[in-house]
């Protein structure tokens, strides 16, 4: 039976979670490869289509990294992020789609240690909850 | 003109001073819309046929500058105006509504939970249909259940766009981000199922549940059972419900509550 | 303050035969939109992505609005009086040098009954020849020929609505939930009530995901796994004895042709596991309310009219015909090209199925027309333009048809427009063929003129007026009205489209129960042979007019172009749901132009990786014809070996490449086989 190994996406944001992402990667703290990060400007340029379709045409997991309450670049930016995402999440719910394949949270440039914790945590979690049902549907 | 007519054209043209009155009327053995104005007879009126006549209304509203309309509306076409007036693309100054609270067979057809517009001007109002059955099934079904189920479902979609050319409270016409050649590829009939999520997420915050979606679907799809499921998990996330006219979007504002600028007219 | 009038006008659409009703709403003399008909018989109020934008082209900027005379490379304005007299002149001066045979008409499917019936009889009583066709000749040509011989009648046998209550459907050569999107929705609606569904296609197209049965056969080897299931149904003893025994012919000499057609040689001839057909013949046979429905796939080969008959003979077989939810559909691809048939718009037949060789039928027309008419069946389409480019035929008056993108092998096609004496265009829309004329005149299209169209199932249903036309454009109608009275014809003096169908009524039988003032608020189907009554929802209940339903010994035939060394790969052409045949009017519709803008070829993914093509990269696809350059589409959803091109794109014109192999009955182009190559361009 072979692993399985998950295809995640993680939008981090450029400011403050990117910047972890690459305190983690400078510290050689040691991650799964199995994240491919995109850098995005701020967590709320992250629209949900974008994680609709990652998740509709298969990635078994999607991240959505940005800054603390309060401490976002653009102000206001990362209040957008934290209205849309539980609610993304539960339409997830409401179609069929586990709402743990989505996942919010925030990291800052300092946060090296706790990025490499939410990427592990999370593809621990991806791999428990199996590939995307949606791989296997041909529309 | 019959006698529905005649209290209509009373209504809204001496009582309420519009200019013009959109109703519903027999025409050719069939029911149309008609948009009338004062010295135009408005015919045999009837409403058997559930019409969105708020989204007949946001089609011509671009091109009628001045005047006021009346408009007959059901609790669903009130709700639907809110949201638009809201969002300043209707004027509410220029539009008056007649409340018309629909009967037991029309509200059962839209399984609708109340049905009785804020002001009753024709009809008899009755008691709505408290819960939506077939969402009552869906939500206890296993995860996996419900995703065969919708995946079935949506694989009858066609991409008539009639769900959003129907609705009344869509209002990006051209610019529907459904059109997106990067979202939706231009390959797919059916179109994924990221064409439906990104359409609940749209209209999570603006949908008054008038069913019209499900109506307008030729491949039957109930639509409206996903809105309500996502009205419910708004309702309980953000303690919101569309149809208000007075309160923005959770969408549209911080955590705070404030009201995020130049927003209210992005979908 | 004036008012503003805003008008909710209850219309026909223009795209395909399903034949919705909706509303076009017009402010002013503005088109904003459109509204379904909720109460519609068809729709049920709902609409595909064409019918919510039929109104989007109707006021382009790019609408011909005055007539135009050629003039040296282009084109200069004209006063109506002098392009009409200029039509007049030369066709009289080619009629009196070459004959009037030596003339052709075209008439369109897009156009109203109405207009089709003036459009034959200036062909007939104002020309003076029988050469009149149109684009039926290109799509269900072959469905005339064949169901003629089989039934008595052409038409589709049964309702769309019936569709819903089948419970077994077997669809072949039709796409339809993207060519008849509403006649698909009530297909779904019986598959997801649990009806089991047989599509055979060599694609795998929406309706193939969820059908019960997906099967994809070689394209051109239709009657081998026709056949293959009648022998089935004879060797198992599931045919309808009593049905066979009374109320059909040749049920013996049927038997014997169809015996060598074994499981085994039917999978050796189409592809088709033996296993499945075995299991689609039990199933059609089985079930009490089976429907064929069929489309192009079936027809357009140089042996369409065979494989038609071949379809009807599975009908016949069963019994499943003359009954609700039963029978032989064909599906017709456009608005009105089922009322240009019955309007009389064919070389062989008068209004009304009557017979150009039938000395009685000429003398009735004769009286009714007050001139002498020709005895000479005329020339189909697809053989007058052959001809024009041998110089055989010298003039064209052409309403409506763009030939130089519809037909197969356009670069001969246009050697024939090329080498014409005279030729008049008529159209809304500068085209591809406009480009050829000596004359054009500009038309007014459906939104802005009254009159009927009749969709696949028979319905005679209204076309009204919304807003005017622009500027000097007129319905058919009237252009032809103007040309009759021109020519000296009598016979051409209507004030209004409700008397064209007053004067169609008088003559065709089947329509002899139509007038404008029941269509206010009757649904009526043909045949309506009476004013006291709505028409037949069936066809064939309880027997054929013709006496006995007729089996047909249709024998396996290769395609006329069969694969090469050179040419490897065997090429089908289509349509799509989001463009309208040759494109006029939907890529001037922003919704649908954005959703399909650009012309590709959808090629199967082991092929694409043999010839080192990926997805979305330019090849050039060429043939013993010509050569285009679209866009690759690779997928797995198409038989490896076959490719498919939507006609729809003129900078990309699949008909470059297509064969001219006409049909020997229905003279109807072979444009689902061809033999091609594709390498990367």
């Amino acid at each position: 039976m072979t692993e399985f190994n998950p295809t995640i996406l993680a939008f981090c944001c450029n400011w403050c979670s990117y910047a972890g992402a690459d305190l983690a990667g400078v510290s050689r703290l040691q991650m799964p490869p199995n994240v491919h990060v995109i850098r995005v400007m701020c967590s709320a340029s992250v629209k949900p289509e974008y994680v609709f379709k990652a998740l509709s045409e298969g990635i078994d997991g999607v991240l959505v990294l940005g800054c603390h309450i309060g401490d976002c670049h653009y102000l206001t930016g990362n209040h957008r992020t934290a209205k849309r995402f539980p609610l993304a999440q539960k339409i997830l719910n409401d179609v069929g789609i586990d709402e743990r394949r989505l996942k919010l949270d925030w990291v800052s440039a300092a946060e090296g240690e706790k990025f490499q914790t939410v990427i592990t945590d999370f593809v621990s979690q991806i791999k428990q909850l199996g590939p995307n049902p949606l791989r296997e549907v041909r529309f | 003109m019959n006698d529905l007519g005649k209290k209509l054209t009373k209504m809204a043209f001496e009582d309420l001073k519009a200019d013009y009155l959109l109703v519903v009327r027999q025409e050719h053995g069939d029911l149309a819309p008609a948009f009338i104005s004062k010295d135009e007879d408005v015919g045999e009126v009837r409403f058997d046929a559930p019409y969105q006549l708020v989204t007949v209304l946001s089609r011509i509203y671009p091109h009628i500058p001045t005047g006021k309309i009346a408009i007959v509306s059901r609790k669903c076409d009130e709700l639907a105006i809110n949201e638009l007036t809201k969002r300043g693309i209707l004027d509410e100054k220029r539009i008056v509504k007649i409340g018309l609270a629909c009967d037991g067979h029309t509200a059962d057809k839209c399984r609708c939970p109340d049905p009785k517009p804020s002001k009753v001007d024709i009809g008899e109002p009755v008691k709505g249909i408290p819960e939506d059955p077939l969402v009552a099934k869906l939500m206890k079904m296993t995860l996996e259940d419900r995703l065969k189920y919708w995946v079935r479902q949506f694989k009858k979609c066609n991409k008539c766009f009639g769900c959003t050319a129907n609705c009344p409270v869509c209002f990006c016409e051209n610019q529907c981000v459904l059109g997106e050649r990067t979202l939706v590829s231009e390959k797919s009939i059916p179109p994924g199922l990221a064409f439906h999520l990104v359409r609940s997420f749209h209209m999570s915050d603006k949908c008054i549940e008038c069913g019209e979606c499900e109506r307008a679907c030729p491949g039957d799809i109930p639509l409206l059972a996903l809105r309500r499921m996502v009205h419910a998990d708004m309702k309980e996330m953000y303690k919101f419900v569309p149809g208000d006219p007075k309160t923005v979007s959770p969408l549209l504002t911080t955590l705070e509550g404030e009201v995020m600028e130049d927003e209210h007219n992005v979908c | 303050m004036s008012t503003m009038s805003v008008r909710h006008v209850l219309t026909t659409c223009p795209f395909c035969g399903c034949g919705c009703n909706f509303y076009l709403q017009a402010v002013g003399n503005k088109l904003v939109g459109v509204v379904p008909d909720k109460s519609d018989v068809i729709s049920q109020g709902r609409l595909c992505i064409k019918g919510y934008n039929a109104h989007a082209f109707v006021q382009h900027p790019d609408r011909l609005i005055h007539p135009l005379i050629k003039e040296g490379s282009g084109f200069r304005k004209a006063t109506w009086d002098e392009a009409l007299d200029r039509i007049v002149s030369e066709i009289k001066r080619i009629s009196a040098k070459y004959g009037p045979d030596s003339i052709a008409v075209f008439s369109s499917a897009k156009c109203t009954n109405e207009e089709n019936y003036l459009m034959q009889k200036i062909a007939r009583a104002a020309v003076g020849t029988n050469n009149i066709d149109h684009c039926a000749r290109l799509c269900h040509a072959s469905t005339v020929a064949g169901l003629v011989y089989s039934f008595g009648s052409g038409a589709m046998t049964n309702s769309i609505p019936e569709f819903e209550n089948a419970n077994c459907l077997l669809v072949t050569g039709s796409n339809t939930l993207e060519t008849h999107p509403l006649i698909g929705a009530r297909m779904l609606r019986a598959i997801y009530g649990g009806a089991k569904a047989i599509v055979i296609d060599p694609r795998e197209t929406a309706l193939s995901r969820v059908a019960h049965m997906s099967l994809h056969q070689k394209p051109g080897t239709d009657i081998a796994w026709i056949n293959g299931m009648a022998r089935i149904i004879i060797e198992e003893k599931l045919y309808d004895k009593e049905f066979v025994e009374t109320k059909t012919a040749f049920f013996d000499e049927f038997s014997k042709a169809v015996s060598e057609y074994t499981p085994e040689k039917v999978e050796e001839i189409t592809g088709i596991p033996k296993d499945k057909i075995v299991e689609a013949a039990r199933l059609y046979a089985k079930s009490d309310k089976a429907m064929i429905a069929y489309s192009m796939g079936v027809t357009q080969h140089s042996n369409g009219t065979e494989i038609v008959k071949a379809l009807a003979n599975l009908a016949l077989l069963t019994g499943h015909i003359g009954k609700e939810s039963t029978g032989v559909n064909p599906l017709r691809g456009q608005n009105n090209v089922q009322g240009a048939c019955d309007a009389g718009a064919l070389p062989n037949f008068y209004p009304g199925y009557q017979l150009v060789a039938n000395a009685e039928v000429k003398s009735k027309f004769e009286k009714a027309w007050g001139k002498p008419l020709s005895d000479k069946v005329g020339l189909p389409m697809t053989v007058a333009l052959q001809l024009a480019a041998e110089g055989k035929i010298k003039a064209i008056i052409s309403f409506g048809e763009n030939a130089m993108m519809s037909d197969a092998d356009i670069t001969h096609v246009q050697k024939g427009f090329e080498r014409l004496e005279f030729f008049a265009a008529v159209d809304i829309f500068p085209t591809e063929t406009t480009k050829f004329a000596h004359v054009i005149l500009p038309a007014a299209c459906y939104a802005e003129k009254d009159g009927t169209f009749t969709n696949t199932d028979r319905k005679v249903r209204r076309v009204r007026k919304a807003v005017d036309a622009p500027g000097e454009a007129l319905p058919d109608w009237k252009i032809a009205c103007e040309l009759g009275k021109r020519f000296g014809a009598p016979g051409f003096d209507f004030k209004s489209p409700s008397e064209i169908m007053d004067e169609l009524a008088s003559v065709a039988p089947p329509y002899a129960g139509i007038s404008f003032d029941r269509l206010e608020n009757e649904i009526l189907t043909w045949p309506c042979t009476a004013k006291d009554q709505t028409g037949a929802k069936i066809l064939h209940v309880g027997g054929f007019k013709i006496g006995k339903g007729q089996f047909a010994l249709s024998k396996h035939a290769p395609p006329a172009e069969e694969t090469s060394e050179e040419y490897p790969l065997i090429l089908s052409t289509g349509r799509n749901l989001f463009q309208y045949h040759t494109g006029t009017m939907t890529r001037r519709s922003p919704n649908l132009e954005r959703e399909a803008p650009e012309p590709y070829v959808e090629i199967n993914n082991e092929d694409a990786r043999a010839l080192g093509i990926s997805e979305g990269d330019r090849v050039r696809v060429t043939t013993r014809r010509g050569s285009i350059a679209p866009v690759a589409r690779v997928t797995d959803r198409i038989l490896k070996g076959v490719l498919f091109i939507p006609f729809h794109y003129a900078e990309a014109a699949a008909n470059m490449l297509t064969n001219p192999a006409l049909d020997a009955a229905a003279k109807i182009p072979e444009y689902k086989v061809c033999a091609a190559k594709v390498e990367k361009a």
